[in-house]
């Protein structure tokens, strides 16, 4: 039962990455991008780490996904349709076509050298107290940095946006 | 007659996945067509009850007190042609009206109606429903976009930016139960309450996460998205026929689905008098709920989006940091092991 749960979210992992990749128009490309994380998601959960992938969901696609969407909207003046019609390079394509050679190598590679067990090992499922309990006292100096970073970051935001306020009203004034 | 006894025990198993409580659990009860009944109820009360606020009566001639017009209005919404605007992007349109069925739906699988009626008992239940309702933004931005339509795009936009008011007021002011509880797991959490309801410690929270909650269903005086008198419909402008009920019914299953939220998190759940069963407790409280959300939507006016936004940044976070100092305050002081599970 995993396995097929594996093969399909493996399936749409893959698949939607390339329709993000293929995708003609960027609106697409940013879909497919949140089809591929929400596949993530769904991998994350096999392996046993439901709060990582719930926070992937809301972070990732809820989030970031948005973030890539708006900024699509917004730089897109004319709307829809992106109109120019390249030619796709064709040097870039040969570049994919190694990469996904190189890639089905690797996994060929892995698959016929690693030892195939039987029984695959049970998954170590930390219980989420556990998970919290390490969060706050081994890991809590990695939290409060990453949360002073993001402090930062909005603090940064924030003086930019003044910034640009300031210089607008300065420009009307003369 | 080789092939019988194949079909035989295609027909055994299928009985017996359908007489299956996981079966009946997923499909009938707090599964989907639990959700759908409920949807379409809440369309038909929100109808009296705006009514009635009026002094209207309201739908009247379909079935007794026109119980039966959610049925009518859905036979007609699917029989009407589907018109999308030229240069609309339809195959998104549709997608995405199918896809805010999914996700409001998608909850109902971690909230208990019941003591061990829950689909799925997952240890971050609380997490996971924010994550699902969390997705519903990015496909109302997608079908304002794919609209093709000034007023569904600028409803889209609104949709977003009042995600970014409400939705960290949301995830702190829960932050208060878990704190006391020690546990993401709904199921948990309404056990915690038999001795008393978290409405009554987490008072604040609950102001909190019921205000989120009134912009997170886009409910008057949060409904900017949809606002009738600037937007036409906002973002559901430009859906048509069975598109259009898709996303409407996506509206008010979300409006069932939070309800039952709130009942879980704050108003005890399934507990109360043994007289009644689980189940018709925890949905009693849950409509109560939608009621009293439909009847602020008949008393109160639609606020601006910059007061939106300023009320989700300075008032409702404030509040919901006073509640976890307040929570920490009364763990501290040892109150912590009355509702710990």
């Amino acid at each position: 039962m995993p396995d097929i749960a594996f093969l399909a979210l493996s399936g749409l992992v893959i698949a939607s990455a390339v329709f993000a990749l293929e995708a003609r128009e960027l609106i697409y490309g940013a879909v497919g991008l949140g089809l591929s994380l929400i596949g993530i998601a769904g991998l994350f959960i096999l392996l046993g780490a439901e709060y990582l992938a719930m926070f992937q969901i809301a972070v990732y696609v809820g989030a970031v996904v948005v973030l890539i969407l708006f900024t699509i909207m917004l730089v897109e003046r004319e709307r829809g349709r992106i109109v120019e019609e390249e030619e796709p390079v064709r040097l870039g394509r040969a570049g994919i076509y190694v990469a996904g050679l190189v890639a089905l190598a690797v996994a060929a590679a892995v698959i016929l050298l690693a030892p195939v067990s039987p029984e695959a090992p049970e998954f170590y499922r930390a219980p989420l107290q556990e998970l919290g309990r390490s969060m706050a006292s081994s890991y809590s100096v990695a939290l409060v940095i990453l949360g002073l970073l993001i402090g930062a970051t909005v603090v940064g935001g924030l003086t930019l946006v003044k910034i640009e306020q300031k210089e607008k009203t300065s420009g009307t004034a003369q | 007659m080789q092939g019988l006894p194949a079909i035989q025990d295609i027909v055994n198993l299928a009985a017996k996945i359908i007489t299956s409580r996981t079966f009946l659990e997923i499909v009938v009860f707090p599964g989907f067509l639990n959700v759908f009944v409920g949807a379409a109820l809440l369309t038909w009360l929100e109808r009296k009850v705006i009514a009635r606020v009026q002094l209207r009566i309201g739908p009247l001639y379909a079935g007794m007190w026109g119980i039966l017009q959610p049925i009518a209005d859905g036979i007609k919404l699917l029989f009407k042609e589907m018109i999308f605007p030229e240069l609309a992007d339809a195959k998104l349109l549709m997608v995405c009206a199918l896809g805010l069925m999914m996700i409001a739906a998608a909850p109902v699988v971690a909230i208990p109606f019941g003591d061990g009626l829950v689909i799925a008992n997952m240890d971050v239940g609380l997490i996971y429903v924010f994550a699902a309702i969390s997705l519903f933004p990015t496909l109302i931005l997608l079908i304002g976009w794919g609209s093709n339509s000034k007023y569904s795009f600028i409803g889209g936009l609104r949709s977003l930016f009042q995600q970014v008011a409400y939705e960290i007021p949301m995830w702190l002011s829960v932050l208060g139960i878990v704190m006391l509880t020690g546990t993401l797991n709904l199921t948990d959490i309404v056990r915690a309450q038999e001795k008393l309801w978290f409405v009554v410690p987490q008072i604040l929270g609950f102001v909190v996460f019921f205000a989120a909650v009134l912009a997170e269903l886009e409910r008057i005086p949060f409904d900017l998205p949809e606002a009738e008198s600037e937007l036409v419909m906002g973002w559901m402008t430009e859906l048509t026929g069975a598109a259009f009920m898709v996303g409407f019914l996506a509206m008010y299953t979300k409006l069932y689905v939070m309800s039952a939220l709130i009942t879980a998190l704050f108003l005890g759940g399934w507990s109360g008098p043994s007289i009644l069963p689980q189940p018709v407790w925890f949905l009693l409280k849950t409509f109560l709920v939608a009621t009293v959300i439909v009847i602020i939507r008949g008393a109160f006016p639609r606020v601006r989006v910059d007061i939106l936004l300023r009320t989700g940044w300075t008032r409702l976070l404030i509040l919901a940091f006073a509640n976890v100092f307040v929570t920490a305050m009364l763990i501290w002081l040892g109150f912590g092991w009355f509702w710990r599970v």
